[in-house]
């Protein structure tokens, strides 16, 4: 069986190196000597280059070392994945976009139209990662005003309209949230394949929305067997709901030639935090209940950075080091490979993967990691000793 | 202000062009050897680099349901037309007002400030229905003047909040870096007392219909006053077919041809730049040219017409 492995276009800029939180790729840190995209130029003037100059090094750095694509998240402070897609479609071959994509932002008749624009300037390279949202003050923020149970409710409807449209003219829909009259994608355009819906979301009400309409379901990564019972879960629920679903884990790696190295660069990365990304660490209010099991492990209170190894190989404060999940693996590429392997073997279908900094990480677990997978991981764990 | 003279882009025009699905099948007695690779985007990119390469000033792509969703079109060839500035029609309907400006601004950001938006004129009840939009006739210019005081807000204050009709915000406004780059430039439409009134609230530019000078100059005054009402200013604009040629004849005898309107203006490319110049001595700086064979015409207009009319113009400043 082949696994799809998508890579990550940081979105938000993007960290030169691990052990430092400066955003130095992008505009969110000052404009200053190392910085780029924009940098300066020699006449200490801005450089005229943007970060999707850079986004679309990542990219394609990731599209040659045959990652299938990147998800570009969405969040208030990120730049948007729609139109970094589009701007980077005629520069990629193969390389998806996977939009990260609230129901709220769009009528979903509209949605159908642009998905099915981009499916023809990018020859069906577009997946949708649909996001029902965190909730709380960040929903309001988006100007979306709905509780937690409501939101998933209109997401079903949101892709009943969504994929509705697609099957062409004479759809109608009397919906809750939507109502379609005499609706339906023109026939240019419903000749496109539908984008693949990436889902994520771990209450029962998210479960019953990607039952009818996600061809995956997304988890940041857990502890492997909380991991496992998760995904058994999914497809056990989905299946009963007449869904079939495959599950795919968003991972970030730090993989180095060795072992050692590789928790070095944690641990200078974890001494070099300062109190203020603690802090930030701590996050906001959130009525997300994949966000609540991730911050049941506390990394900003943890003194020493071996403190947050919670298995072989898996360290739980990379949320301090760069916005996002908790857990990651770090090792060998031996190692990475071997953890990866074991995820499969639990029920991974699909990756995200994704490293610090983004260009030279894809490059580097495209190159060394990858080629590894599949072997057996005690042949694996045996050549890393 | 300077003039911008923009060149239409309709995703509906020609629709055989570049289209692979509308390949002749099968094919005549040549060898083709045309990959699906190739796609309808090559020909949008195409008419942009026309435009810029015959030095017009932007590109205005046409909202057209049926096909290419515009703003997605404008953000696949902006990298290609490094100078273009891209104006997008849609229609107010298209979803959260946060959510467009969030987007306005990353393409602002990325692009060096190449956007425009224009909001595309009202449609019947039973189009917009197709659309899942059911906002009654009598509140869509509220709606579009609610969305664009929105999307204008988060972009330049925060906290921004906002309980209205159609859009809730609280706490929202972007934060640095989103919010260092310019709102974009918002151009309106429609000639009724209503449209004009949302303009003289709401717009940085109208779009007239091409109609006689007479006319327009009646629509100048009116909106002039109404934005003078509101204390702004709006810059006037006007949506002109047009077909050169190099003799009157030629132009008469392809206007035939071509499926043009009556208010079309059509002679040899002097007559065509002075037809334009006028326009712009009424106080008209924003002209969206528009011709049936957008690549072929874009050449006519852009190498023959503009550099006339430029010189017209520049007169008409330096008189002033």
């Amino acid at each position: 069986m082949s696994i799809d492995f998508y890579w990550r276009l940081p979105t938000h800029g993007c960290h030169g190196s691990l052990r430092h939180s400066a955003y130095d790729r992008g505009d969110w840190s000052p404009l200053d000597p190392h910085n780029i995209a924009p940098g300066l130029d020699r006449h200490g003037a801005d450089d005229g280059y943007r970060y999707v100059d850079h986004l679309a090094e990542i990219a394609k750095a990731a599209e040659s070392v045959g990652f299938i694509g990147g998800l570009l998240p969405s969040f208030p402070g990120t730049d948007d994945p729609w139109v970094i897609s589009s701007l980077l479609a005629r520069e990629t071959r193969s390389f998806r976009f996977m939009i990260a994509f609230q129901p709220g932002f769009l009528n979903p008749v509209h949605a159908a139209r642009m998905a099915a624009s981009l499916q023809r300037a990018t020859g069906g390279r577009t997946v949708f990662n649909i996001i029902t949202g965190g909730g709380g003050p960040s929903q309001l923020w988006w100007g979306d005003s709905f509780s937690h149970d409501d939101r998933y409710g209109r997401t079903t409807e949101f892709l009943d309209v969504f994929k509705g449209v697609w099957q062409g003219e004479g759809f109608a829909y009397d919906g809750r949230f939507y109502q379609v009259v005499d609706g339906g994608l023109s026939p240019l355009l419903a000749a496109e394949e539908l984008p693949e819906i990436w889902f994520s979301g771990s209450s029962d009400a998210a479960l019953q929305s990607a039952a009818k309409h996600a061809d995956y379901y997304l988890s940041w990564l857990e502890p492997f067997d909380q991991l496992t019972d998760k995904f058994a879960r999914v497809k056990e629920r989905t299946a009963a709901l007449g869904g079939q679903q495959k599950c795919a884990v968003r991972v970030d790696l730090v993989a180095r030639a060795t072992e050692e190295e590789a928790w070095r660069d944690v641990r200078i990365g974890f001494e070099n935090l300062s109190e203020e990304r603690r802090g930030q660490a701590r996050g906001g209010a959130t009525d997300s209940v994949g966000a609540a099991r991730q911050q049941a492990l506390r990394p900003s209170e943890a003194k020493r950075y071996d403190d947050l190894i919670v298995a072989p190989n898996l360290w739980g404060g990379f949320s301090l080091l760069r916005g996002g999940p908790a857990l990651g693996i770090v090792g060998s590429y031996e190692q990475c490979a071997a953890r990866l392997d074991e995820l499969i073997a639990r029920g991974a279908d699909a990756f995200i993967l994704a490293g610090t900094p983004h260009l030279e990480e894809a490059y580097r677990v495209g190159e060394e990691v990858l080629p590894l997978l599949g072997r057996s991981a005690d042949v694996l764990l045996q050549a890393a000793e | 202000m300077t003039i911008q003279v923009y060149w239409q882009i309709d995703a509906a025009a020609d629709p055989g062009r570049s289209e692979p699905g509308a390949r002749q099948n099968p094919p005549t007695r040549f060898r083709d050897v045309r990959t699906n690779a190739a796609n309808r985007y090559d020909y949008y990119a195409q008419i942009a680099q026309a435009a810029a390469q015959t030095a017009f000033d932007g590109v205005f792509l046409r909202y057209r349901a049926e096909s290419d969703d515009s703003r997605t079109v404008a953000a696949v060839i902006a990298r290609e037309t490094p100078r273009l500035t891209l104006v997008s029609e849609f229609p107010a309907w298209v979803g959260s007002a946060v959510y467009a400006a969030k987007q306005a601004v990353s393409f602002q950001r990325l692009t060096h400030e190449r956007l425009g938006w224009a909001i595309a004129a009202s449609v019947d009840a039973p189009s917009r229905a197709r659309d899942g939009d059911h906002v009654p006739e009598d509140q869509l210019a509220a709606r579009t003047e609610e969305f664009l005081h929105v999307a204008r807000g988060v972009h330049g204050t925060r906290p921004f909040s906002h309980a209205g009709a159609h859009f809730q915000v609280q706490g929202g406004g972007f934060e640095a870096p989103l919010n260092r780059v310019a709102f974009p430039l918002v151009f309106l439409q429609g000639e009724s007392e209503e449209a004009l009134a949302l303009s003289g609230r709401s717009a940085d530019v109208h779009l007239f219909a091409a109609a006689p000078v007479a006319t327009l100059r009646g629509l100048v005054e009116t909106l002039d006053s109404l934005a003078l009402r509101e204390g702004r200013s709006v810059a006037f604009g006007v949506i002109q077919p047009v077909l050169a040629r190099e003799f009157s004849d030629e132009a008469w005898q392809d206007a035939q041809r071509a499926r043009l309107p009556a208010s079309a203006i059509v002679g040899n490319y002097a007559d065509v730049a002075e037809r334009l110049a006028a326009l712009a001595a009424l106080g008209v700086t924003h002209f969206v040219l528009t011709a049936p064979s957008s690549l072929e015409e874009a050449y006519a207009i852009g190498q023959h017409v503009l550099p006339r009319f430029r010189a017209l113009t520049e007169s008409i400043r330096a008189a002033a």
